[in-house]
């Protein structure tokens, strides 16, 4: 979804990570990872086989994966976890990936962008590397599912208490907001609109009465159901919300010195460029 | 109430449920509704359940569970219930093992269909359009590559 949607947040990742030292490898041959709802409740083996093929390649090349977006965290670390430990499910993988000359090992670790600047990198890094500090700017924090739970497949923080997502923030400078909704679901996979619909209006309220000037993220698919979803439902119910939502490292892009449009800011549905007025140029 | 009346447990499907992947899971449930509680999709439909769901696997009520109308399709995937679970049921691997039926059994809902076949052609869940080559030139990333269909195809599908 990034790589074909939402290419400014790939740009964004690319940039922040390159600054505060961290250094990323592609790998030919990479497929989508697949998605852990839609492809996932199309058939679950496929979806296996498919997901350790990406990871196979990576063991190759003998790197850790190193994900940017939730859901592609979700498949691969559940897939990862799940083979390592199975080994009659891994034969059964193995069997079908050697139609094409690959092999399943279990050598690699999935890991989510954000763990690795924590753990390898360290925030007090990454509050060194900045130059505009987003004083003043308050963050409504947004988890969303996948990047937490399993927790103990997903190996990132604590499901119900996680600080993740507030310590990246504030090494930005800006004010991470936690708000009554910080841990709800953002509904995308639910068919019923309705029930969808209720929870995004919720956590949209839930920001607006927390006094934040913004939402935070850090998954793509919630990005897409609070911005181009709050404009979708605004029509509907004759509201206007005015959340701008913002994906971390759009936002560590910023506090590194870069414009709205280098971090693809300027591509949101709703328009972030009012709250930047507050932040010190 | 008289004994023809009672429903009778459907062991058929429930051996049809055990072999989809993780739908062995099913038979440990003990309802004991930790699932609930925090489950979005409960608290904001008022009608989705994760344990009614298992309650109705367990009784094997195929005609509740199998359509593409099924409360199901109503599961956030959120794994909240997987962090609950006492007993390591999941109850969305359950869900998840029901929707694969739903597939293998004609049916699951366009929407599953859509997504994946594009997975299977294209090796994307989404588009390639001549907007993602632009703006992937104009924040200078490297350009969508080749997605390896001839590989994902041959790797898929077979039981």
């Amino acid at each position: 979804m990034m790589t074909t949607k939402y290419p400014w947040f790939e740009a964004a990742v690319r940039k922040t990570t390159a600054v505060i030292g961290m250094e990323l490898v592609d790998i030919e041959g990479f497929t989508c990872c697949p998605d852990p709802i839609y492809f996932q409740a199309y058939d679950k083996i496929d979806w296996y086989t498919i997901a350790a093929r990406n990871i196979a390649l990576a063991e190759a090349v003998g790197h850790d994966i190193i994900t940017t977006c939730s859901g592609c965290t979700a498949t691969l670390s559940e897939v990862n976890l799940t083979l390592k430990k199975d080994m009659e499910l891994k034969d059964k993988v193995n069997k079908r990936l050697k139609k094409i000359g690959m092999k399943y090992n279990g050598t690699i670790n999935v890991r989510h962008a954000v763990t690795v600047v924590r753990d390898d990198i360290g925030f007090d890094r990454v509050a060194e590397t900045v130059t505009r500090p987003l004083n003043h700017l308050k963050v409504g924090v947004h988890y969303g599912c996948h990047l937490l739970k399993p927790s103990h497949v997903m190996n990132v923080d604590d499901p119900d208490h996680p600080t993740i997502l507030d310590r990246f923030i504030e090494a930005t400078g800006a004010k991470p907001i936690h708000h009554e909704k910080t841990l709800l679901c953002c509904g995308r996979a639910c068919m019923t609109d309705s029930i969808s619909s209720n929870m995004v209006v919720d956590i949209l309220e839930s920001i607006k009465a927390n006094n934040a000037d913004c939402m935070g993220l850090i998954c793509p698919t919630c990005f897409d159901e609070f911005d181009t979803g709050q404009i979708i439902l605004g029509r509907k119910l004759k509201r206007n919300f005015s959340v701008p939502v913002i994906y971390s490292f759009q936002l560590l892009g910023l506090a590194q010195g870069m414009t709205l449009e280098e971090v693809g800011l300027n591509m949101h549905k709703v328009k972030f460029d009012k709250i930047l007025e507050a932040v010190p140029a | 109430m008289s004994v023809e009346n009672i429903q009778k447990i459907n062991f058929e499907f429930r051996e049809k449920l055990n072999s989809v992947a993780e739908g062995f899971r099913h038979n440990f449930c003990y309802q004991c509704g930790a699932c609930v509680g925090d489950c979005p999709a409960n608290n904001y439909s008022g009608t989705f359940n994760p344990r009614i769901i298992l309650l109705k696997a367990l009784l094997g009520m195929e005609k509740d569970l199998i359509s593409p109308d099924s409360e199901i399709w109503n599961c956030t995937n959120c794994y909240t219930c997987w962090e609950r679970c006492p007993q390591d049921v999941r109850p969305i691997d359950v869900i998840i093992a029901l929707k694969n039926l739903c597939q293998r059994l004609g049916q699951a809902p366009d929407i599953i269909h859509k997504i994946s076949n594009s997975v299977m052609e294209s090796g994307i869940t989404t588009t390639v359009t001549s907007a993602t080559v632009r703006r992937r030139e104009q924040y200078n990333l490297p350009p969508v590559r080749d997605y390896a269909v001839d590989e994902i195809k041959k790797i898929i599908g077979s039981k």
